[in-house]
């Protein structure tokens, strides 16, 4: 990035609520215990009753009868940035939404129906959920979205690759306003494949969440919540040894008096802590700290940006599979 | 620096018009109303100095391009995946290259998807002359943006079905080269440079995104080079789904046919290493190609299906000659999306009219899916070294397997023989979402 942009709103879906408050204490998340595909051993999950409001709101609309979780976690993140900021029209909005695992329960239902009942009798009301960018259409019809449009797709740290394509769009004049979100859906599945990753250990409890968030983001502003201010991205890694030298040099991009946020997760968790000794740790929020991976990243990053207390802060986005990134966030121009 | 970029234009925008085909306004010319050029205001020229591919036809670039113009088609029967049970079995199979300097261990842990990408990145390499005597990357740093839409997805099924029959040795091994960060790694790994990385999924349309996005990031000075393109391996869910859509044709694929069925799935990957002209000029490297212009717009008309009035693609197409400042009768070729589906092909025709009005007939028109099949996220990457080559040598791939062509293109699609009399090639690609992208090129 090259000059730095604003945060003019945000949105939040999390298992907690839609408030930025149900960020700060993970202890009053509900959670519940879900065996693991194929397996019977049990993990707690955090997921969002999407019955409930006001969620719900979106459960009628004709596009999304039938979508998946995944759609209705992002739509309402989305709408709520677009509802604080009634002053810019969606229409002069661009989106770009990111995902680690994209519409996973509709794709382990069409299948498991192709396995279970024949390739002939797969379900071609599901096979069109199951594409990457179909949430993302279903938001920008449903809300009259009228800008550019990608869905990117990568680990945790993707959001910041998003982001950066957002500042690039503003960048270029291309566009004033873009909306940056990450959005994750919970599938059994999920357990299965990270117990075997061996992600879930005593070492470093592991704790999954659903749910999505998303900022409004545009050129640089007096009135903004915050501003982003520097971004690291493309410290890539295969091993875990080689993750640490990829976060040695991510956090080497920042300057070293600039608080860190803690966001690490599972195994992360001690590189993090040993990377980071000689750097001011910033612990946001109470509780166990649950992972909606893209999510998780927004939420860290909305979560420092209303900090009054820290001029400039740094959150690092531990992409736990092949790359790691991190946001300078500053708040020195508007306190 | 180079000039050829026209200068920076401020245009005022009605509301609404950009994106979506109920409050697309026809009263305006897209060119007009359309709101947000991408990179028009950058004076930086983007370059191609090198490309490579593995696609159905071929292993490389040149093999494929030479069968393309015989005007051969890879469809046969699909062996790579079970596709036993669904209605067709048919598609266009790439046989994987030999991945020199790796092991069978290694190659065994790769997914088709790397398979296909790994060599077709290090032909694209080798082309612009940015790997060493070991095939590594002379940069440490390269900056990738790519496109898939299935990721490593046989990695992904192969785990689901382990789950489903109890079988949970080697989990760890099937799902952790799934995602699609994992063949980024892959490439990573085997090319020899790490750095930044987006990888786009607009369902059909991302590997034209994927291009035009490196067109942004040199263009606005986030780099000065970048490897883009796309990947996709034919995988059975999306085999299964296209054929649940019952969107594959039986018979042969016939694009912009009036008997036209359906799409026939192929898989391949391709890529460019694009440049800004001054860090190929600094490093003395031959320019063999240019990204004059790129547009993309979102169609919020139905999930699967395109604006029939082929509204939101013309908007496409005249961002993408605006950027390049050029006028649609410099268009000698159109590689067009072409998936041969009746609601496809039927709003592409329609934006092509408009577009081109009069100038239509003057303008070679052709989808090469006939020949290698629809490779989804691979497809908008594949399309463009095909007008890179088109561009290199004077030569127009031929409509294949079209006997009776919609009334609208039949003086447009191109024959045997035809030969590019102007100086730019248009490529357009449409996906599932809404996703309708245009790149427009133009020789060194």
């Amino acid at each position: 990035m090259k000059n730095p942009v604003s945060i003019l709103s945000f949105g939040i879906s999390c298992p907690g609520g839609t408030s930025a408050e149900a960020l700060e204490d993970f202890s009053k998340w509900p959670v519940e215990s879900v065996p693991e595909a194929g397996g019977c051993r049990l993990h707690e999950v955090a997921r969002i009753n999407l019955s409930a409001e006001p969620v719900n709101r979106w459960r009628m609309k004709p596009r999304l009868r039938r979508a998946s979780p995944l759609s209705h976690h992002l739509i309402e993140a989305i709408a709520q940035t677009l509802e604080a900021r009634p002053d810019i029209d969606p229409a002069r909005v661009g989106v770009v939404g990111a995902f680690f695992f994209g519409c996973l329960e509709y794709s382990v239902r069409f299948y498991k129906g192709l396995s279970t009942d024949g390739r002939r009798f797969a379900s071609p009301i599901l096979f069109p959920e199951t594409v990457v960018n179909t949430p993302l259409s279903h938001v920008v019809a449903e809300l009259g979205i009228g800008g550019p449009v990608y869905s990117q797709v990568g680990d945790t740290s993707c959001w910041v690759s998003a982001l950066r394509t957002a500042c690039l769009w503003i960048e270029s004049g291309d566009i004033d306003h873009v909306i940056v979100a990450g959005a994750e859906e919970f599938e059994p599945h999920l357990l299965a494949a990270f117990h075997s990753l061996r992600w879930f250990t005593a070492d470093h409890p592991f704790r999954i969440a659903e749910g999505a968030g998303a900022v409004l983001i545009g050129k640089k502003t007096p009135d903004a919540i915050a501003d982003i201010t520097r971004i690291a991205d493309g410290y890539t890694f295969r091993t875990r040894d080689q993750a640490r030298i990829a976060g040695v040099e991510c956090l080497g991009e920042f300057d070293i008096k600039a608080p860190v946020v803690d966001t690490a997760t599972s195994w992360a968790s001690q590189t993090a802590a040993s990377l980071l000794s000689n750097r001011q740790l910033v612990s946001l929020s109470q509780g166990l700290r649950h992972d909606g991976f893209t999510a998780s990243s927004v939420w860290n990053t909305i979560l420092a940006a209303q900090q009054p207390h820290y001029p400039r802060l740094v959150v690092p986005h531990w992409g736990l599979s092949q790359n790691i990134a991190a946001v300078e966030i500053s708040r020195a121009a508007n306190i | 620096m180079p000039e050829d970029v026209p200068p920076r234009q401020t245009i005022a925008l009605p509301r609404g018009c950009w994106c979506g085909s109920t409050s697309y306004n026809l009263a305006f010319p897209p060119a007009v109303s359309g709101g947000y050029f991408v990179g028009v205001n950058s004076h930086k020229d983007v370059v191609i100095t090198g490309w490579g591919c593995v696609s159905p036809l071929g292993g490389d670039a040149l093999t494929t391009w030479e069968a393309l113009m015989r005007g051969e088609s890879a469809r046969g029967e699909i062996t790579c995946i079970p596709v036993e049970g669904c209605r067709v079995t048919q598609g266009a199979e790439a046989h994987l290259p030999e991945l020199s300097g790796v092991s069978k261990k290694e190659v065994s842990r790769l997914s088709r998807a790397s398979r296909l990408a790994i060599p077709a990145a290090r032909q694209a390499m080798a082309h612009a002359g940015i790997l060493d005597d070991n095939g590594r990357s002379v940069f440490s740093r390269l900056e990738l943006s790519i496109s898939t839409t299935a990721c490593g997805m046989e990695r992904g099924e192969a785990f689901m079905r382990d789950i489903c029959s109890g079988n949970t040795r080697h989990l760890a091994s099937k799902i952790s080269r799934y995602p699609a960060h994992q063949q980024i790694g892959d490439l990573q790994q085997h090319l020899g440079f790490s750095g930044p990385s987006m990888i786009v999924s607009n369902a059909c349309a991302s590997g034209a995104n994927a291009i035009g996005h490196a067109a942004d990031l040199l263009r606005a000075g986030f780099a000065d080079i970048v490897l883009a393109g796309g990947y996709e391996a034919l995988c059975e869910l999306v085999f299964c789904g296209f054929d649940s859509l019952q969107a594959l044709d039986p018979d042969l694929c016939k694009p912009f046919d009036l008997h036209r069925r359906g799409l026939m799935l192929g898989e391949g990957a391709a890529f460019l290493v694009m440049e800004t002209s001054a860090h190929a000029n600094h490093r003395g490297a031959k320019i063999k190609g240019r990204l004059a212009g790129y547009g993309h717009t979102t169609d919020t008309h139905h999930i699967t299906q395109p604006d029939p009035t082929g509204a939101p693609l013309e908007g496409a197409i005249h961002r993408a000659l605006q950027q390049a400042g050029l006028k649609p009768s410099e268009i000698g070729y159109l590689n067009a999306h072409g998936t041969a589906t009746v609601f496809n092909d039927g709003a592409e025709a329609a934006a092509f009219a408009r577009v081109f009005a009069e100038d239509l007939a003057t303008v070679r028109i052709s989808s090469t899916k006939a020949a290698i099949g629809h490779t989804l996220g691979a497809a908008g990457s594949l399309e463009a070294v095909f007008a890179l080559e088109c561009l290199r040598t004077g030569d127009i791939p031929p409509q294949i397997n079209t006997t009776n062509p919609i009334p609208e293109l039949a003086p447009c699609l191109s024959r045997p023989g035809d030969k590019l009399t102007k100086p730019a090639v248009l490529s357009v690609n449409l996906g599932f979402g809404g996703s309708n992208a245009a790149l427009v090129f133009t020789a060194a």
